[in-house]
């Protein structure tokens, strides 16, 4: 059985389709990474999971039952931990942390106080005069002490500093080794890359592609940009090679999984002098997504050519789709080579 | 005056963030009187119909006590001063403590402020921008009233003295707001300390009224030098400059406080608190609410108290007033009787009071919506009605415990001061008025639960009832209006004829709009956003 499962979930809010046609599955036991950006829809369908909206049509199952018919029983067995939390000014976190506790039948006592003690938080002082980080470690504190079987966190670092970031992460394999699933709403790619067993990456209010991190990197391209001794004449004829640009003896390109081993080949057989393989990085996957909303690069000619052998090879897909490469090689190369710096 | 440093920018900046938050409050203050100026010649065809209600509310202190004295009532503008005075300036008043409040408090609250003051503006500049937006709204009101009733005929002094009555009031309290803004640590302990001053120069102008001997209380209090202006009567330019003068010392006190105190805290300080807690969603509720819970019970206590003490006056007053003589003579009505119908008046009053802290505690609800604590609270295993359910048990009974601390302490007062009254009695016809105050916080009820961001109408329909309670006999309301306000289909208990029926129905009301909200809230999306 998943922890969650939804399929075809709709929900409008006024004239704004905010989720059209989401499908999301977080299976028992594993982190998923629900990736976005502010404004894809990863809190309306969070909220749809916890009862607080109602779907407009779809199927949504929460631990085997229906988040707005179930809420009780279910809500016994689902922490939450909202995107932009939101304290009671003149109560104290301690305090808040203990209400929501009683609401659940009770607390860990002993996890609350070594949470407490990890996020160096003070639980005395009053809502209004915790920083945005602190007021997130009090609903992290509430959420991670409780007895949940699935965790639903709504970008629960905003605000958090890097060690204590580094802690949550620490929070969070633990509790996955404990045996709960977590899902993990986020526009933080390193944070989904550290933590996730798997990816969802939700655009426009649709999960637009869902995998392992592993799986995804061997959908998408790796980079690779050469320097050889040779000419270049044969490499355009390179099966799986996309964005080839090739100045004097540089060459840089993108080569799906199926044709890296080829396309080495072909580099050997040129004289390579320097070469950079760079796999595919969550950013990478990501960008194919959203490449659209990235302004044009600075430097035209490139830009040019990764466009032009883009729209060769883009016949069948849907508009939005639209891959774009950009990768950190390029950007180290240039640096290296002392070019359009 | 650099730390006055672009506080024009930012009075123009509020100005715009407000117009539409103030408008309603000017329009609905400024316009008034001039319905009211207008009514009269129809209201009162002949003069001796003016001179008939003049003596008949001279039988009943309880309404110089709550609207202050009504002596020229032969005058349309005399008859518009009776009617608006103290209306138009506790809601005057209120329009500026508001004001200044949401600029120099509540957006440190929000963060807003951190913003503007990070910019290029001295220190005091946002103070200065809320309290002269304040100001700017009360000669608003003064101008609207003064250009609309002169227009419409009144003598322009008459209807400039009213107009100033009332935005010196506003100009007044936007000072005593730059002060509380400074001493509470939230917009909220701000607004009510404010309100408090309002308050308590309400009561002592009503006992320098009342009382005789005592004009002297009114040289104590604001509220007490806009009734020395005595508009359309004597007209006097003296206090309503007091008025402004304290006006600009006040706010220029709220600017020096404000340098000793830190951003986003008061002189107040509210220090850290207990790290463990057992409270469940009741009690939970209840301790959101446990500072106005224990400030409206002091204000009713206090209330019945004063209302008492002036009841105690009565019997001197009935001895000197030769139209009650007259009464008493033709044996048309005992003392006792006219003590109730003076007690009647004031329980009503304390019913108001009650019915204003049952909206508000109902109201509060929403504001944990909006906030958005309710999605997190609503995360735990907790039906919706659960969460509902404290809330409505806190809007029925606090106001219920309310209305029977006023109702024992004026029926004792009275009694220990030697009116002819029945404690019990005076009890009773307080807690008479319970189902008309649970309507009016089952309206509010059943908008939290259903239609958060039109609550407001739970306001309106308040304010509607009061206006139409207090003044549509006076103005010769038909029954049939008069029966939609369910504070005014209360029977007088003593009354051989006492209707109750009435009360069945508003109680029937009341019931169907608290299980309304339930259902609503059980059905619908929560806010976000």
């Amino acid at each position: 059985m998943s922890a969650v499962s939804i399929t075809g979930l709709v929900k409008t809010f006024g004239r704004t389709r905010a989720l059209d046609g989401l499908d999301l599955e977080v299976r028992e036991g594993e982190v998923l990474g629900f990736l976005g950006p502010n404004g894809a829809g990863k809190s309306t369908t969070l909220r749809i999971l916890l009862g607080l909206l109602r779907a407009d049509s779809g199927r949504v199952e929460l631990l085997g039952g229906d988040p707005w018919r179930d809420v009780v029983a279910l809500h016994r067995r689902v922490a939450y931990v909202p995107g932009d939390v939101s304290l009671w000014p003149q109560l104290t976190g301690g305090q808040a942390i203990d209400l929501m506790g009683r609401l659940r039948g009770g607390l860990d006592e002993t996890r609350r106080a070594e949470l407490i003690d990890t996020f160096e938080l003070d639980p005395s002082k009053r809502g209004r005069t915790y920083s945005k980080g602190n007021r997130q470690k009090v609903a992290i504190v509430a959420a991670l002490s409780s007895r949940a079987e699935l965790l639903v966190l709504d970008e629960p670092t905003a605000g958090l500093d890097p060690l204590m970031e580094a802690l949550f992460r620490e929070e969070i394999r633990r509790e996955k080794a404990a045996g709960r699933s977590v899902l993990l709403s986020s526009h933080i790619l390193a944070e989904v890359e550290a933590l996730a067993d798997r990816i969802s990456i939700i655009r426009q209010g649709r999960v637009v592609e869902t995998g392992s991190l592993e799986q995804m990197r061997s959908h998408a391209r790796t980079s690779v940009a050469a320097t050889l001794h040779g000419g270049t004449d044969q490499l355009t004829s390179m099966p799986g090679v996309h964005d080839l640009s090739v100045e004097d003896h540089r060459v840089r390109f993108t080569v799906d999984a199926d044709g890296l081993g080829s396309a080495m080949n072909t580099l050997a057989t040129h004289g390579v002098t320097a070469l950079t393989v760079t796999p595919p990085s969550l950013e990478d996957l990501f960008l194919q997504h959203y490449g659209e909303r990235i302004p044009p690069s600075g430097n035209g000619a490139e830009g040019i050519a990764g466009e032009h052998t883009r729209a060769a090879d883009d016949g069948g897909r849907s508009p939005r789709r639209r891959p774009r490469h950009r990768g950190t090689p390029r950007e180290e190369e240039r640096t290296e080579d002392g070019g359009p710096q | 005056m650099s730390q006055l440093a672009g506080a024009g920018r930012l009075t123009r900046f509020a100005l715009r963030l407000d117009a539409w938050k103030l408008v309603p409050w000017i329009a609905i203050i400024a316009l008034f009187p001039l319905a009211s100026y207008s009514a009269y010649d129809s209201l009162f065809p002949t003069p001796r119909d003016a001179v008939v209600l003049e003596v008949s509310l001279q039988t009943n202190p309880a309404f110089t006590l709550l609207f202050g004295h009504a002596t020229n009532l032969e005058t349309a503008a005399g008859f518009t001063t009776w009617r608006i005075q103290v209306f138009g300036m506790f809601f005057t008043a209120l329009m500026a403590i508001f004001t200044v409040t949401r600029h120099a408090r509540a957006s440190e609250d929000t963060g807003q402020a951190e913003l503007v003051d990070s910019g290029a503006v001295g220190q005091h500049a946002r103070l200065a921008s809320g309290v002269l937006l304040a100001w700017a709204a009360s000669a608003a009101v003064a101008a609207l009233i003064a250009g609309t009733l002169t227009a419409a005929g009144a003598a322009p002094e008459d209807a400039l003295a009213l107009g100033g009555m009332l935005g010196g009031m506003g100009i007044a309290f936007a000072g005593v707001a730059a002060v509380t803004a400074q001493i509470g640590s939230y917009a909220r302990t701000a607004n009510a300390l404010a309100a408090a001053v309002l308050v308590a120069s309400y009561v002592l102008r009503g006992l320098g009224d009342t009382l005789e001997d005592a004009e002297w209380l009114l040289w104590t209090n604001p509220m007490g030098w806009a009734e020395l202006i005595r508009p359309a009567a004597e007209n006097n330019p003296g206090p309503l400059a007091l008025l402004a003068a304290v006006g600009i010392a006040t706010a220029a006190v709220g600017a020096r406080l404000a340098r000793r105190r830190d951003f986003g805290a008061g002189l107040l300080r509210q220090g850290t608190g207990p790290d463990r807690s057992t409270a469940g969603i009741s009690r939970h509720t209840v301790r959101l609410s446990r500072g106005p819970i224990a400030s409206w019970l002091a204000t009713s206590a206090l209330l019945g108290f004063v209302y008492g003490i002036v009841a105690g006056t009565m019997s001197g007053f009935f001895s000197e007033n030769p139209f009650v003589q007259q009464i008493l003579a033709a044996r048309a009505a005992t003392e006792e009787d006219l003590v109730f119908a003076f007690v009647q008046m004031l329980t009503f009053i304390m019913a108001i009071i009650a019915a204003v802290f049952g909206v508000q505690l109902a109201l509060r609800f929403a504001v944990e919506e909006d906030e958005r604590r309710s999605e997190w609270v609503l995360s735990a295993p907790l039906a919706r009605a659960r969460y509902l359910a404290p809330t409505v048990a806190a809007a029925l009974g606090a106001p219920t415990v309310a209305v029977a601390v006023s109702g024992t302490v004026l029926g004792t007062t009275a009694v220990a001061t030697g009116t002819r009254a029945d404690a019990w009695l005076v009890l009773l016809q307080t807690l008479a008025h319970a189902p008309a105050v649970w309507l009016a916080a089952a309206l509010a009820l059943a908008l939290v639960g259903a239609a958060p961001q039109l609550r407001w109408i739970a306001w309106l329909a308040l304010v509607y009832w009061i206006v139409l309670t207090l003044f549509g006999p006076v103005l010769k309301a038909p029954d049939w209006l008069m029966d939609t306000s369910p504070f005014h289909v209360i029977p007088r208990i003593t009354a051989d004829d006492a209707d109750w029926a009435p009360v069945v129905v508003v109680l029937a009301i009341a019931v169907v709009l608290i299980t309304a909200g339930f259902a609503a809230y059980r059905r619908r999306d929560l806010r976000t956003v």
